[in-house]
């Protein structure tokens, strides 16, 4: 069914060369504002150090994370029917990893250093240290696992370890860099023990959204061009999964909205009352970008339509992304110890530089997937499995 | 070694500014790179209204959240300069994530937008790996220290004017300004301080002016709940952080 991917055609040189064409332009305007300006090109300031890259590289570390994760349901947990996306999942999450990394390199203020400073001082007690260990680990077991399966070894020994040790660095990488903002127990906004179980949750679903997305974008949004396993996954117990991913992320922001508007802690209820419910932008994220696709999984008669699939995902890509950005804002817009100098909340939005470098991230991913689509089988599956559909094919006709 | 302390008499405090003032001019720090500033605070409303300042330099905390948070020991406690949080510029990778777990709010990244025009940064350009080269700095020099005019992409802050401090003669216990002996080697802030409200010395001695205040006068260090056990202690009524509250929701009872 490989010939039925239009990536590998004239649809997907058209999308490679706009998003390679976006890709440029986003990168060299940041690179010329960088190099001109500085980081004073970022609306960020020392009461708001962490702005919209931080976020955007938030949400493709954990979409990658969740990426991995959906792998980890064939790969390592054996629900077979998982299997016809196995493969996409694991290059979807290398690549989403690998722009999110290109994102965070540029919001650094001194990126080449990181390479040799992280890894020679060994700060353990520092989660962000072990963020660089965890994601550098679980991006080269990721292309491990990659490679087994794009020599076909699906079930080998060797093959399954990897696969285990892969998911075990997704969880590590994803719950940590949770903890970068959960242990901050001078934010309170993001202190929270269970933040990691957040990020995972909400990982996953977003993980969902981009595979959906990306699955049907390999096809030409036409269901009948994908193998017959893969049409009976789209149809059947993914939609189901994706419901229940997106309720489970709602239930998590409710019962942090809940909290946070029940308690007397300013530093935490203001947030929720003044910033995040004063926000026009997050009612949207919030109710078109996450209840309404709940809701439309959640009928029957929808969610086994491909243009609600597709609509779902782009919503929830949306609505998370809106998340990521107003949960790193929204732990800052307190002012630390500032007393009158800052009598407000404070206010953010994101510069030109600093879209710039989302769009980057953005058209990076999609560039990297166009490629991957065109060199290799992103839709292989087991032998066993296509062999399988194959007779049930058979049979049927 | 001597764990440096510093004690600042609230009752005694007029608000001045002249620490920030001097602060600035003996770090060569950029307008809105407060390493010392004095906060203002107001609390509660007509008949009671408060208002209250807090003169805040870095309070080299005995538990420094933000060097556990470095990733790269960029940032770290120094027990032999007296147990002064320092920023190595050398090392410093500029993720500011020492900013985010800071409960006092005193480290800069001022590769940011000027807090005022002009910007001091174009009228006096970087030169020799600088942020920017204003024409007179102090000879004091030392990046892995954070001592000097800092390079761009790297996290700035207070450093108890060690530069001054560690001249001082082995077995100092009160850096007083009002001793000639050792008024060259009192921080920029405490030197400066036209009603005395600041007073620097050892912690670690048991009779050291600094132990006398906090002992004698109730000393107390702020926003004690995080842990953090700063070595600079106040003294005197308002030593609190009043909780934040937005200028527009005063209280309406």
């Amino acid at each position: 069914m490989n010939e039925n991917n239009i990536m590998k055609g004239k649809a997907g040189s058209g999308l490679l060369v706009i998003s390679g064409v976006v890709f440029l332009a986003s990168l060299i305007f940041a690179i010329i504002q960088l190099s001109s300006q500085g980081h004073a090109s970022f609306n960020t300031s020392s009461n708001l150090p962490w702005g919209q890259p931080i976020a955007t590289y938030l949400y493709f570390a954990l979409a990658s994370s969740g990426l991995g994760l959906l792998a980890s349901l064939p790969l390592v947990f054996g629900f077979k029917q998982y299997y016809p996306v196995a493969k996409r999942c694991i290059f979807l999450a290398f690549i989403i990893l690998i722009s999110g990394m290109l994102v965070l390199a540029l919001e650094l203020g001194n990126v080449f250093r990181m390479l040799w400073a992280i890894p020679l001082n060994f700060q353990t007690q520092s989660a962000m240290f072990w963020m660089g260990i965890f994601y550098a680990l679980d991006l080269l077991f990721l292309l491990w696992k990659f490679r087994k399966m794009e020599s076909g070894e699906w079930d080998s020994k060797t093959s399954k370890q990897v696969g285990i040790a892969s998911f075990i660095l997704v969880l590590l990488a994803s719950g940590n860099l949770a903890l970068i903002f959960g242990m901050m127990s001078m934010r309170p906004f993001w202190f929270d023990a269970l933040l990691p179980i957040y990020f995972y949750f909400t990982a996953v679903t977003s993980g969902m959204a981009a595979l959906v997305f990306f699955a049907y974008l390999a096809y030409g949004f036409k269901r009948e061009n994908m193998s017959q396993p893969m049409q009976d996954l789209m149809t059947g117990a993914l939609p189901k999964l994706f419901a229940a991913l997106i309720g489970g992320t709602l239930l998590f922001i409710a019962v942090r909205a809940i909290t946070g508007l029940y308690t007397n802690n300013p530093e935490i209820s203001l947030v929720w009352t003044d910033y995040l419910f004063a926000s026009p932008l997050y009612h949207l994220s919030l109710w078109v970008g996450l209840l309404l696709p709940f809701i439309i999984m959640l009928k029957s008669s929808l969610r086994n339509q491909l243009n609600m699939q597709v609509l779902a995902s782009v919503l929830v890509f949306l609505g998370l992304f809106a998340e990521r950005f107003y949960f790193v804002i929204g732990g800052q817009v307190v002012p630390l110890f500032k007393g009158t100098w800052y009598p407000d909340l404070l206010t953010y939005t994101p510069s030109a530089t600093e879209w710039a470098l989302s769009i980057m991230g953005w058209s990076l991913a999609f560039l990297l997937y166009v490629l991957g689509e065109k060199f290799f089988n992103l839709s292989a599956m087991p032998d066993a499995i296509t062999n399988t559909a194959g007779n049930q094919q058979a049979a049927a006709s | 070694m001597a764990k440096w302390g510093m004690v600042i008499d609230l009752d005694k405090c007029t608000g001045c500014q002249a620490c920030t003032t001097a602060c600035a001019m003996e770090n060569s720090t950029l307008p809105g790179e407060t390493w010392q500033d004095v906060l203002f605070y107001h609390e509660g409303e007509y008949p009671n209204a408060q208002m209250k300042w807090l003169p805040r330099p870095c309070m080299q905390c005995e538990s420094p959240s933000c060097v556990h948070v470095c990733p790269t020991r960029a940032t770290y406690k120094d027990e032999e300069a007296g147990g002064i949080v320092f920023v190595d510029w050398n090392k410093c990778i500029g993720c500011k994530y020492c900013m985010i777990a800071c409960p006092y709010g005193v480290r800069f990244y001022v590769d940011e937008k000027p807090l005022l025009e002009p910007d001091l940064r174009e009228i006096f350009p970087g030169e020799n790996q600088q942020l920017w080269s204003p024409p007179y700095q102090g000879p004091d020099e030392d990046w892995s220290k954070g001592i000097g005019v800092q390079p761009p992409g790297v996290v700035s802050k207070c450093t108890f004017c060690h530069h001054k401090v560690s001249k001082a003669p082995e077995g100092t216990v009160d850096l007083d300004e009002d001793n000639p002996a050792v008024k060259e080697y009192v921080p920029a802030c405490v030197r400066t301080c036209a009603p005395k409200a600041r007073y620097f010395g050892d912690l670690d001695e048991p009779t050291s002016q600094v132990n006398q205040l906090i002992g004698d006068k109730h000393g107390v260090r702020l926003k004690d709940h995080t842990g953090n056990k700063p070595q600079v202690y106040y003294l005197g009524a308002g030593a609190g952080v009043p909780a934040f509250q937005p200028s527009d929701k005063g209280d309406k009872s």
